[in-house]
């Protein structure tokens, strides 16, 4: 469901705290369209730290693999990436449905390894507001559906206390897969 | 009286994490430092900055040197270099790696090549095209190796390549025994570095850990400055485990309750 417990605009909030503190940048030069990699320098080893300060900050799991590497575990080596290392049309056009089309380097022939440039501060606060969009109606635990906020970022049941159990980041994009494959057989 | 004073040490991958302490552990035992990163521009290239000026700082010299050790040229271009701006190379340290984390039979075919590439032959390529400089000098060649090489690690298809690289250890020690170059490994326990951020990710309470089983990035640098040290002169071949006993430990742990 869609929660309203968290706003995105807190989710942004948090953002901009863990990427001003992994990458030692101002948080005022983080903007929804900032690129993390190609205005802020930040590396792989950047996204599982600002990753990590999320989780803890939210109680959630993010993906540990980007879309491209679900969609070869799913459908198969080669389907999304060739072996120039440059993505297929399929991924190209499973990425524009994911991402909306306003990137002009998203076309095929893009080589792997400028996708990560293509994440934004806006497209990761998407990918947590996803993961909170999870959170069930009812507490697992007591049935009561009152679920509230502590310090606005850890959701807990107001009835029982228990702390709000969402869906892993990777489960969530291998869902979406699933679906968008059984809508428009891409692959 | 500094035991690394006046020599050269090349430290690959060494703006983050234990190549960094080994980096600023070398220079603080009097060596100057050659810092090799892999990607240019990036929080890399910011990190081996910010190393460079704080050696220079002790009296040391240090340059940047960004090269991909998984890739030849970039190799020969990378000694080229330390040719050109010291003339010397007294120690190789093999501390540089990438792998992705995932179980091995969930590796890509292209992952799987990049695994070697970086992890094994890198190695390699370092090893042969350091060795005219080395043997000038009677170098030493130290190889970061971690607990992963012996012990099962969630995701981390990196171990079998430290398996691989402590066998290489074993190899080159005796091969180049006639030029004077002594070969070792330091293989470290579970380290609070980055890649300590990515490890916690996939090792479900790790964090759980006693903190006393954490290894200080510095206790295996200073293991390095020993075994390119005179005093360690006798040691060839060998792998020294700085775990703070966590292997010694495990035997008992591994017993369900």
């Amino acid at each position: 469901m869609s929660q309203n417990i968290i706003t995105e605009e807190k989710v942004f909030e948090e953002m901009k705290k863990a990427v001003a503190e992994t990458l030692r940048v101002d948080e005022g030069r983080i903007k929804p369209e900032t690129s993390l990699i190609k205005d802020l320098g930040a590396e792989s080893l950047d996204f599982l730290d600002i990753n990590y300060r999320l989780e803890q900050a939210f109680g959630i799991k993010m993906a540990r693999h980007f879309v491209l590497e679900h969609i070869e575990e799913m459908f198969g080596e080669g389907t999304a990436i060739d072996e120039n290392g440059q993505l297929t049309d399929k991924a190209i056009q499973l990425l524009k449905i994911r991402f909306g089309d306003s990137a002009p380097e998203m076309a095929s022939g893009m080589d792997m390894d400028e996708v990560p440039t293509l994440v934004t501060a806006q497209s990761m606060v998407r990918g947590v507001m996803d993961i909170l969009d999870s959170l069930p109606n009812k507490c697992p635990k007591c049935g009561n559906a009152s679920w509230r906020a502590d310090n606005g970022v850890r959701v807990t049941c107001s009835s029982c206390g228990e702390a709000a159990a969402f869906s892993n980041g990777d489960d969530l994009i291998k869902e979406w897969l699933k679906k968008v494959q059984s809508e428009k057989s891409l692959f | 009286m500094l035991p690394l004073k006046d020599k050269v040490a090349l430290i690959t991958g060494s703006s983050r994490g234990i190549g960094n302490a080994i980096a600023r552990r070398c220079a603080l035992s009097g060596a100057d430092i050659v810092i090799n990163y892999r990607k240019g521009g990036g929080s890399s290239q910011e990190q081996a900055e910010r190393l460079c000026r704080e050696i220079e700082e002790t009296g040391r010299r240090a340059v940047m040197a960004q090269a991909d050790i998984a890739v030849k040229d970039s190799v020969k271009k990378l000694f080229g270099e330390i040719n050109e701006k010291f003339g010397r190379l007294d120690f190789l340290i093999l501390n540089a790696a990438k792998a992705p984390f995932k179980p091995l039979e969930k590796l890509f075919e292209r992952e799987l090549r990049q695994l070697v590439e970086t992890n094994y032959l890198g190695n390699i390529f370092c090893i042969q095209e350091a060795l005219p400089l080395l043997e000038k000098t009677n170098g030493r060649i130290v190889f970061i190796s971690s607990l992963g090489s012996r012990f099962y690690n969630p995701a981390y298809p990196l171990g079998s390549m430290k398996a691989a690289m402590e066998s290489v250890v074993r190899d080159c020690a005796e091969s180049l025994r006639d030029k004077k170059i002594l070969v070792n490994a330091v293989c470290g326990g579970i380290v609070k570095t980055d890649s300590f951020k990515v490890l916690r990710q996939f090792w479900e309470h790790i964090d759980m850990l006693p903190e006393e089983l954490f290894v200080e990035p510095d206790e295996i640098a200073d293991t390095v400055v020993f075994l390119c040290s005179p005093e360690s002169r006798g040691i060839t071949g060998q792998t020294i485990v700085v775990d703070k006993g966590l292997s010694n430990a495990v035997c008992r742990t591994a017993v369900k309750k």
